[in-house]
């Protein structure tokens, strides 16, 4: 890719210590992240990858929209997640990359995986664990970490991965486990830290992809593995839904979860995120909206045909705002719907494929036939 | 005469003309097209099937012995006139198009008539006469004339007494065509509907049926819901002798599962438009194009989704595309595209639009942030397309031998190649016939074929006909 012309690295570090700085800082109930104050953030954030990002410059001036228009976090120009596939987006030189997460590989029947370039781990590193600290984990109990697979170990490159090897590094009381083995899941050892914890009466903290807990559930329901009371303070965290398991329902394995663990609903966490978005979203319970942010990622509902804002409250396609993309684009439009729920927002689901169109060639159908050349 | 009743109360269509059904009703079947259209048919039992098809039976084969070709033919025209006429029915059919497909007045009427000019008497004669000689051969034995053998040999084709439609979401009006050509070779008809259109078959229906009744109970539709194969279709197949099915490779495979093995089947897939620019295309081509595009709502197998400019760059074809396509849409507002298709047109304008500031040979033309057009140009070839409204991929080739390479890989799948400007005609021609092209047509009738054209590149009638030689010796 070109190397873009940028203002100077020093501008991005600048910030993003700054950015780092506000971040661990924070804590809910903290009154420094009122919204002036993330349009003050935004209007630097936009000036810096207006500058910095040379495809994400020239996407805002295709649409006449330069820094000096950007107010606010609202007014940032968003960037299909598509882009993600199509082009490095990150600000400033790809060598100065030292992360890469990849996007899931499918889209409409394409096949094209996309990449999100992250420039300051740090910068993640503290959007990630400010989050985790205020939604997952705000009690100061000694609590072990432990985590189903993946880890990076693993699958290089998921950002997942990163996420969950970070979470049982930063947090707990540092003897954290990832149950993983060469096929998936270590259940031996899930089964042990199972029974330590409640020998022990030390609380776990369990994260996974719903698809994993849905597996520990078949082994849970038919004894496989040791139904149990798991000690006061324990958390399971999910994340994922039904991706990778078409038909699964949440809300089965969560109901099921609690059931052979001996948890209240409150005690699952749903853990909202994407590649192209560096900070997460949380939820409680069964349903688990409305799935709540630290103050620095802020999302709108636009309407799919004009892009305008939708009122609180209307489903249409939610469009994310995540100071933690400094090193490429804060604002991101999905392909997913949703709507604003009270501070949060309720994950209404992806957007299917357009269906063919009358006798016309499929698109699926064009593709295929582009891939027996 | 009033228009045919066919809305009820809370303006639901009845998407049904089943004779021999009789009056009783039990369940009824609830849909809803793209464009939010209510609509219902009745739960066919078995049993019910079963009285339908042998009434579709009986009535066809009394028409075979009570009506000429010609008379079938008379009132096939008659009915479809009033379809696209200014009387109360032609107001009716307009209405019932526009509430289903979501379409304004002016492309319902375009649409509507294009397709009646094939439906007119001499378009279904002139059919009938290129593919079979004439319709005496319909009608009763007919001397063969090349026959070199003892004594005389006569011969006779007619379509088998009782044909399965299946219409898998197709432009409007293919459920009309598809019926009209099983009853010219003197099938009676058994259609699913498309839930696309389910309308406007069982409307023609109704008015063939005052037209002669007979021939009115010579067709049979309904629908059911997605692409399942329920109680009522295996009853039907039992008494059909061929199958035609208008869908992509999988529905057809899967009609074909559902059918006895021996009965014969017809199938017409997906296929899709190219256009051709040639050096020195007129000033119009543009225009042209445009109208193609938008017409059937691109939707059509017909409709041109790949553009390829031979020579020069795309700049200025792209620039009056996009003012033609401009204007069109100004005169002829498109429905609002779905929800799945404005995520898929915004996400493949991204994918352009930043491959273009990456390499500098892509670009996108649209008006701003609406979705009512798109064109995706490139300054490389390329097969890439996707099956969206109102977008089109624009391609620069520097000469038909990278048409020809580039589109390889649509082989067998491009059923018209619109061209413009005459430099290179004859070998674009050529490259057509080695990519199983079934038409060449100039930009302005790409959307439009002829009434006699080789579908796919068969006969339209052939297909459907099973002959009968008589054989007498001296």
């Amino acid at each position: 890719m070109s190397t873009p012309q940028v203002p100077g690295t020093d501008a991005f570090d600048l910030l993003s210590a700054e950015l780092i700085a506000a971040f661990e800082a924070w804590s809910p109930g903290i009154p420094s992240w009122d919204a002036g104050d993330l349009d003050a953030w935004a209007r630097r954030a936009f000036r810096l990858q207006f500058e910095g990002n040379t495809a994400y410059g020239k996407y805002c001036e295709a649409r006449g929209v330069g820094p000096g228009d950007v107010s606010g976090w609202r007014d940032a120009v968003p960037v299909p997640t598509e882009a993600f596939r199509a082009v490095d987006l990150v600000v400033g030189s790809g060598a100065a990359v030292s992360l890469t997460f990849q996007t899931s590989g499918t889209t409409r029947g394409r096949s094209a995986q996309g990449r999100h370039l992250v420039r300051s781990p740090e910068l993640y590193r503290a959007s990630l664990r400010a989050g985790f600290r205020a939604f997952v984990l705000p009690g100061k109990i000694a609590t072990k970490i432990v985590t189903l697979p993946p880890s990076l170990t693993e699958e290089a490159g998921s950002s997942l991965g990163w996420m969950l090897d970070d979470v049982r590094a930063g947090f707990g009381t540092g003897d954290g486990v990832c149950v993983a083995s060469p096929g998936g899941i270590d259940w031996s050892l899930l089964d042990a830290e199972v029974r330590e914890s409640v020998q022990s009466e030390r609380p776990l903290c369990i994260l996974g992809t719903t698809v994993g807990f849905a597996s520990w559930l078949d082994r849970l329901a038919d004894g496989r593995s040791p139904a149990v009371h798991l000690p006061m303070g324990s958390v399971l965290m999910d994340t994922g839904g039904e991706k990778g398991r078409p038909g699964l329902q949440r809300s089965t394995v969560v109901r099921g979860m609690v059931h052979h663990l001996g948890l209240s609903l409150d005690a699952v966490v749903n853990e909202f995120g994407m590649t192209e978005l560096l900070s997460q979203r949380y939820g409680y319970g069964d349903p688990a909206h409305p799935l709540v942010g630290p103050p620095w990622l802020r999302s709108r509902v636009l309407d799919p045909l004009t892009l305008e804002e939708l009122p609180d409250g209307a489903v249409g396609i939610l469009c994310h705002y995540d100071l933690a993309n400094l090193g490429s684009v804060c604002a991101v439009l999905t392909e997913d719907q949703g709507r604003i729920v009270g501070e949060g927002i309720e994950w209404v689901g992806r957007t299917a494929g357009a269906p063919p169109r009358g006798c016309s060639l499929a698109t699926a159908e064009l593709l295929e036939a582009q891939g027996r050349a | 005469m009033p228009p045919p009743s066919f809305w009820r109360r809370r303006a639901v269509l009845e998407a049904w003309h089943l004779p021999g059904l009789g009056e009783s009703v039990a369940e009824w079947l609830e849909g809803r097209t793209r464009a939010g259209a209510e609509f219902r048919a009745p739960a066919l039992s078995a049993a019910q099937a079963g009285a339908v098809a042998q009434s579709v039976r009986r009535a066809a084969l009394e028409a075979r012995s009570n009506r000429t070709t010609g008379e079938v033919v008379g009132s096939i025209a008659a009915a479809a006139s009033k379809l696209s006429g200014g009387g109360a029915e032609g107001v009716a059919t307009r209405e019932l198009l526009r509430a289903e497909l979501g379409w304004d007045e002016r492309l319902v009427r375009d649409t509507l008539e294009g397709m009646a000019r094939t439906w007119t008497a001499d378009s279904l004669k002139g059919l009938v006469d290129v593919e079979l000689g004439g319709s005496a051969v319909l009608d009763g034995f007919v001397a063969d004339t090349t026959w070199t053998g003892p004594g005389h040999r006569s011969r006779r084709a007619l379509g088998s007494p009782v044909v399965l439609q299946v219409l898998a979401g197709n432009v409007p009006g293919v459920a009309i065509t598809a019926t009209i050509r099983a009853l010219l070779v003197r099938s009676g008809v058994l259609c699913k509907l498309p839930e696309s259109e389910p309308g406007l078959l069982p409307l023609f229906a109704r008015l063939l049926a005052e037209e002669d009744p007979l021939l009115g109970r010579c067709v049979a539709a309904t629908w059911w819901s997605g692409d399942s194969f329920p109680a009522a279709w295996r009853e039907w197949a039992k008494w059909a002798g061929r199958a035609v099915v208008y869908g992509g490779d999988e529905m057809v495979e899967a009609v074909r599962a559902s059918l006895p093995a021996d009965t014969d089947l017809v199938s017409y897939g997906p296929k899709t438009g190219v256009a051709v620019v040639l050096p020195e295309a007129s000033a119009g081509a543009a225009r042209e194009l445009a109208r193609d595009i938008c017409a059937y709502d691109q939707q059509g197998c017909v409709s041109p989704r790949l553009v390829y400019v031979v020579g020069e760059s795309t700049r200025p074809f792209v620039e009056a595309l996009a003012s033609a396509l401009a204007e069109h849409t100004r005169r002829h507002p498109p429905p609002d595209p779905t929800l799945a298709e404005a995520v898929a047109i915004r996400s493949a304008r991204t994918a352009c639009e930043f491959a273009g500031y990456e390499d500098g040979r892509s670009l996108v033309e649209a008006p701003g942030e609406s979705l009512a057009w798109t064109i995706l140009a490139s300054e490389s070839p390329a097969a890439t397309a996707e099956s969206l409204p109102r977008v089109v991929w624009v391609h620069h080739v520097p000469n038909l031998e990278t048409v020809e390479d580039t589109l390889r890989t649509l082989e067998g799948r491009i059923q018209t190649l619109g061209y413009c400007g005459a430099e290179g005609l004859q070998k674009l021609a050529a490259l057509a016939t080695r990519l199983s092209v079934s038409r060449i047509a100039p930009f302005g009738s790409m959307a439009w074929p002829p009434a006699d054209w080789r579908h796919e590149g068969k006969h339209q009638l052939l297909p459907l006909v099973n002959w009968t030689d008589f054989e007498i010796p001296e």
